[in-house]
């Protein structure tokens, strides 16, 4: 019978992914109306810490602890999992929507000759353990609600701030630390290099707010607008399709359609028309905010606050403001 | 150098999508080539015109051959169509078994497909085909250098922090990102030739397959309902005069939304 709710817990640097904690906590609310265990899984060397940190999130920690997993191969990553999830059997395995996930999921799916929903929004479990997963298609035009057949374990991939971290201290998960028998030569991909993206920020995918400037900023150096708003909010910056191609952006921070889906908790576009490309990559942001200074601009339809104005009058005094009332709060 | 290529006709961005019923979408009919499986396309042509070989464009499809004919007018050598009536209903393990089925007796060096297709956005076949002909795979590539003598590909792959490089023995299955390259557009000249251009028709069971182990009772995963995206609330304009309109925004961010 399979059992166990698991999640495949990312790291870098030695600390776990908020992803993470996000879906071990959707784990714990499900096992509650389950009844199962909530198993993480991790794979790596030097993961004291990280492993130590999940402790409150699960009731098993399964540490696959090897040199071969840090960078992220799949290949290395399938050798290391498959046999695992052969003899525990979880009913069900989550991971985040991110580059890992998303370069995993699918091809671990297929060997196990599993079922996996891709790209959720959304999760929902009865109490017999079955699946239904949440997920824009269409680039979120329509939502389907996606079940699995009776193969286990059910799997998906979960976008960022989709659930709530919540940590349970009174739970203390039991660490089970794996020595896997690896044979490297059966790695055939090496990563061999490693290009730090500039700067600090969060990938827009995984930060809690993100701003972004379209056109209507005008000139590449008026990010600099954007980017000292950002700062005060400690928010990432993204950006539309138009910039990038224009060279202004890189293509790592574009939103939408050929770029990339957010759910950021606030986002705020200012000076971005709202063109189909765009919007269809925050449909599931919570909250929207929107300055331009075309009354009829589209994004105002998807926006939940709107201010008909100047960017270049407003980004600025709202960082100003914003430094003063934040300032106050500390 | 042999080089396949994943292809898949796709509602174009602006073609209207809506939900018909809990099992049903109203699609505009207003098909497109894939965006970035006209990447993998460029990616393959550009290896084709380095080292000679031959392009192939490979689709799964019972209706439709849009994106073949795509692919033929910017430069590939042939045109693939795996059409079944009992392929119907597939899900995208599906979809990669029966592409699997019909290239796993190909010499080829490289796969190619888009990272994702801009219907159901799923990103599943191409490292399900590559884990079913037994190669690896990477998703997502921005950047690629095929060295054809030592039979390796240097990769360049986005990641959340950065990007990441890696050197990948062929054969192998990319899945192509906006960056790597701009797709051709073809020449009218060859449009107009790639409408009559011969397409080769291929079935299941000339592809050793049953129809019980494809279509809907073959799939782990069901769509149960369709739902239409969850409404927004109407946008809320502030209608001061600056800055009071920035001071009321900050004010409903952190009281109304509880945001910042």
């Amino acid at each position: 019978m399979p059992n166990g709710i698991w999640v495949l817990v990312e790291h870098q640097d030695g600390k776990v992914k908020k992803i993470s904690l996000e879906l071990l906590s959707a784990g714990i609310e499900f096992s509650k109306k389950t009844g199962q265990e909530v198993g993480a899984v991790l794979l790596g060397s030097g993961l004291e810490e990280a492993v130590n940190s999940l402790t409150p999130y699960a009731d098993k920690i399964y540490w696959i602890n090897d040199t071969l997993f840090i960078p992220y191969t799949s290949e290395a990553y399938l050798a290391g999992i498959v046999p695992l999830v052969k003899e525990h059997q979880p009913s069900i395995l989550l991971g985040g929507a991110t580059s890992t996930g998303k370069d995993l999921f699918p091809r671990l799916a297929m060997h196990l000759q599993t079922g996996y929903v891709p790209d959720c929004t959304g999760l929902s479990i009865e109490e017999n353990g079955k699946l239904t997963a949440l997920r824009p298609l269409f680039g979120g035009k329509v939502f389907a609600e996606v079940g699995f057949s009776e193969v286990r374990p059910q799997m998906a991939t979960v976008r960022n701030n989709v659930f709530l971290i919540k940590e349970h201290p009174d739970r203390s998960a039991q660490i089970i630390s794996i020595t896997p028998s690896m044979d490297s030569s059966l790695l055939k991909k090496k990563v061999v290099g490693f290009e730090k993206a500039e700067g600090t920020k969060l990938d827009i995918t995984e930060a809690d707010i993100v701003v972004a400037a379209g056109r209507g900023i005008k000139a590449p150096e008026h990010f600099k607008l954007i980017e000292d708003l950002a700062d005060v909010l400690n928010a990432s910056v993204g950006t539309t399709r138009a910039t990038v191609d224009e060279g202004w952006r890189d293509l790592k921070d574009q939103i939408g359609k050929s770029g990339k889906n957010i759910s950021a908790k606030l986002y705020m576009a200012f000076g971005i028309s709202g063109a189909i490309h765009h919007v269809l990559g925050i449909g599931t942001c919570k909250t929207v905010v929107a300055v331009d200074t075309d009354p009829n601009a589209l994004i105002f339809n998807y926006a939940d606050y709107g201010i008909v104005g100047d960017l270049f009058q407003i980004v600025p005094a709202l960082t100003e403001e914003l430094k003063k009332v934040l300032a106050a709060d500390r | 150098m042999e080089i396949y290529v994943l292809v898949k006709q796709v509602p174009d961005p602006e073609a209207i999508v809506k939900v018909k019923s809990d099992s049903e979408l109203e699609i505009e009919n207003k098909y497109f080539t894939n965006f970035f499986d006209e990447i993998a396309v460029e990616a393959g042509l550009k290896l084709k015109e380095k080292f000679g070989g031959k392009v192939t464009v490979l689709t799964l499809d019972h209706r439709r051959v849009d994106a073949l004919r795509r692919g033929i007018s910017m430069g590939a050598d042939e045109a693939v169509q795996i059409t079944d009536p009992a392929l119907e209903g597939s899900d995208p393990f599906a979809v990669a078994r029966t592409l699997s089925a019909y290239l796993q007796n190909k010499p080829f060096d490289l796969i190619f497909t888009g990272r994702q297709a801009m219907d159901d956005d799923a990103g599943i076949v191409g490292p399900a085909v590559a884990e079913c002909l037994g190669i690896p795979h990477i998703h997502s590539i921005i950047g690629l250098e095929v060295d054809a003598q030592k039979k390796e590909a240097r990769v360049v792959r986005e990641v959340e922090n950065g990007k990441e490089v890696l050197i990948c023995p062929l054969p192998a299955l990319f899945t192509c990102q906006k960056g790597l390259h701009s797709p051709r557009i073809p020449l009218v000249m060859n449009v107009m030739k790639a409408m009559k251009a011969q397409i080769k028709k291929v079935d299941l069971a000339s592809l050793g397959l049953s129809p019980t182990e494809v279509g809907a009772q073959a799939s782990t995963i069901k769509i149960q309902k369709y739902l239409p995206p969850p409404k927004r609330p109407p946008v809320k304009i502030i209608k001061e005069d600056f800055p009071e309109n920035v001071k009321t925004l900050i004010k409903l961010l952190r009281e109304e939304a509880k945001v910042i």
